[in-house]
């Protein structure tokens, strides 16, 4: 990255979602400098997905804070709509995808946690559930193994930091005990598709403690993977830290 | 269930978290001002210790309870993996960088929860003497040579039990939401190790059904219960239909461990 240029270069959505980027990405644009993005991020149109609108272009969808825990079990239900998307559609793209026999076991039962994940929840939210998501994924080449192992990646760190952040917003330790089963195969996929990416690397597990990110920091790294605006209603007013204090 | 009595918050440790508290209003000192300061100098522990002291009021017996708790599990898992990564010719070269980085982890986390502990103005429990043979389930392990399967099987355990633990705890930690937070990026950090040293060992990073896959059958009760179907009150087995049936749904939730439950599983570790 080219600070004393002032520009700098986006390769891939994952990278979309380092601070560090995030943070060179705002002030550049706030002083006119200059932004690469690679043809990576926005002409695989062809073999990512049949979506002709982009991000945050469709109806909107607001999950209301209001509704106390509800809110957060339908906050995960988004989440898992856009996880269990995904995964189905790599496992529907095998053939193309580059991902080794040994690959697509590991993919396949992700992809059978994650539709499990969605509907459980959507069952236990019952007549909460009213909403489903348009994913998109401007980008991701479903014929890239690179690219499905990256996008699986940033998935499931944001998965992580998802639940780790919205836990403290749960007021009944029944929804708590949930939220803490599931993260735990989340954060296990995590570990799985680090080691792909990086094999018996430090990069299954990063750091000591994971992230934990606040709900709209998890809406605005999400919102570039769904076309419905996703929207809070009543947000909630704190958002206790984790250790890593970057929610 | 967990049950703490009443009187638990009599104890005299207590006071002294009161009495410090009230000592840090009179001043004047804020403690968010100490986690910046803590923050700035790159110390999580401390950082921790100071999140601690922002949450006025009494600290609930059950957040120290769970701390202290977590702590012997910590201690235990420090020392397995200090004492593997320092075993001449135990870990094979290549995945020395896997079980350095585990032992990293652990160390940091009975630190960081030292200072949690003494930042709510209590003693950290003592670290225990362990014994890694299991009282003789193990018998001859010590770490040597030619004994890396019976470590790596030992590392399945203890994460898979750390994972269950943490997860068990979670609810006694609701209302005090720093520690509540802290818990879950540690327990999803054990999440991450288990996941990787289960596929080191050729099985999935899931566990399926409550199978204990090749180890020990003293380790069974560290995968009992995980083949439960039912969340959220809801038997949700029907879910699995075209998702890897019932095998896909018990792999697709962790399931907890209660205090009780661990410490059975661990007694064989203390001395």
């Amino acid at each position: 990255m080219a600070r004393s240029t002032e520009s700098m270069t986006v390769s891939s959505t994952a990278q979309f979602w380092e601070k560090s980027t995030r943070r060179d990405f705002m002030r550049l644009m706030g002083i006119g400098g200059a932004v690469v993005m690679l043809p990576t991020l926005f002409t695989s149109c062809s073999d990512s997905s049949n979506d002709t609108t982009g991000p945050g272009t469709g109806a909107t969808v607001t999950i209301d804070f209001s509704k106390g825990d509800v809110a957060v079990l339908q906050f995960a239900y988004a989440l898992e709509q856009l996880e269990a998307d995904f995964y189905t559609r790599v496992v529907a793209g095998f053939s193309g995808s580059g991902l080794s026999s040994s690959e697509q076991t590991i993919f396949t039962d992700i992809k059978n946690h994650e539709v499990i994940h969605r509907e459980a929840l959507k069952t236990v939210l019952g007549t909460s559930n009213g909403f489903t998501l348009t994913p998109t994924y401007p980008g991701v080449s479903f014929t890239s193994r690179t690219s499905i192992l990256a996008t699986s990646s940033a998935f499931e760190e944001l998965g992580v930091a998802a639940y780790n952040g919205a836990a403290q917003y749960l007021s009944d330790a029944n929804n708590l005990l949930v939220a803490g089963k599931i993260v735990s195969v989340e954060a296990r996929h995590a570990s799985a598709i680090a080691d792909l990416i990086s094999p018996k690397s430090s990069a299954f597990a990063p750091s000591s403690f994971d992230n934990a990110y606040s709900p709209a920091k998890v809406a605005g790294a999400a919102q570039g993977f769904i076309t419905d605006k996703l929207a809070f209603a009543n947000p909630p007013a704190a958002f206790v830290q984790g250790p890593n204090n970057n929610g | 269930m967990e049950h703490t009595p009443i009187l638990n918050s009599l104890d005299p440790e207590m006071m002294e978290p009161i009495l410090s508290r009230r000592d840090a209003i009179a001043k004047g000192a804020t403690a968010s001002s100490k986690v910046v300061a803590a923050l700035a100098l790159g110390s999580i522990p401390i950082a921790l210790g100071a999140l601690a002291k922002d949450v006025y009021g009494q600290t609930p017996a059950d957040v120290l309870d769970v701390l202290q708790f977590a702590l012997t599990l910590e201690y235990l898992e420090a020392e397995f993996y200090t004492r593997g990564v320092a075993g001449s010719g135990l870990i094979p070269a290549a995945d020395v960088t896997i079980f350095t980085n585990i032992r990293n982890h652990e160390n940091t986390h009975v630190t960081a929860l030292q200072g949690i502990i003494t930042g709510k103005g209590a003693t950290p429990v003592a670290k225990p003497t362990f014994d890694f043979t299991a009282k003789g389930a193990l018998a001859g392990f010590s770490f040597s040579s030619g004994q890396y399967a019976t470590f790596q099987a030992l590392a399945q355990a203890f994460e898979d039990t750390g994972v269950r633990a943490y997860k068990g705890q979670a609810g006694r930690l609701i209302n005090d939401k720093a520690v509540l937070t802290a818990a879950l990026t540690i327990h999803s950090v054990e999440a991450r190790h288990a996941s990787e040293v289960r596929r080191l060992r050729g099985l999935k990073g899931w566990i399926t059904g409550s199978s204990r896959d090749d180890l020990p059958s003293f380790t069974q009760p560290i995968y009992d219960g995980e083949d439960n179907v039912t969340q959220a009150g809801l038997n949700i087995s029907g879910l699995g239909s075209g998702n890897g049936g019932t095998a896909g749904v018990t792999e697709a939730f962790d399931e907890p461990l209660t205090k009780a439950q661990v410490l059975a599983i661990a007694a064989p570790f203390l001395a």
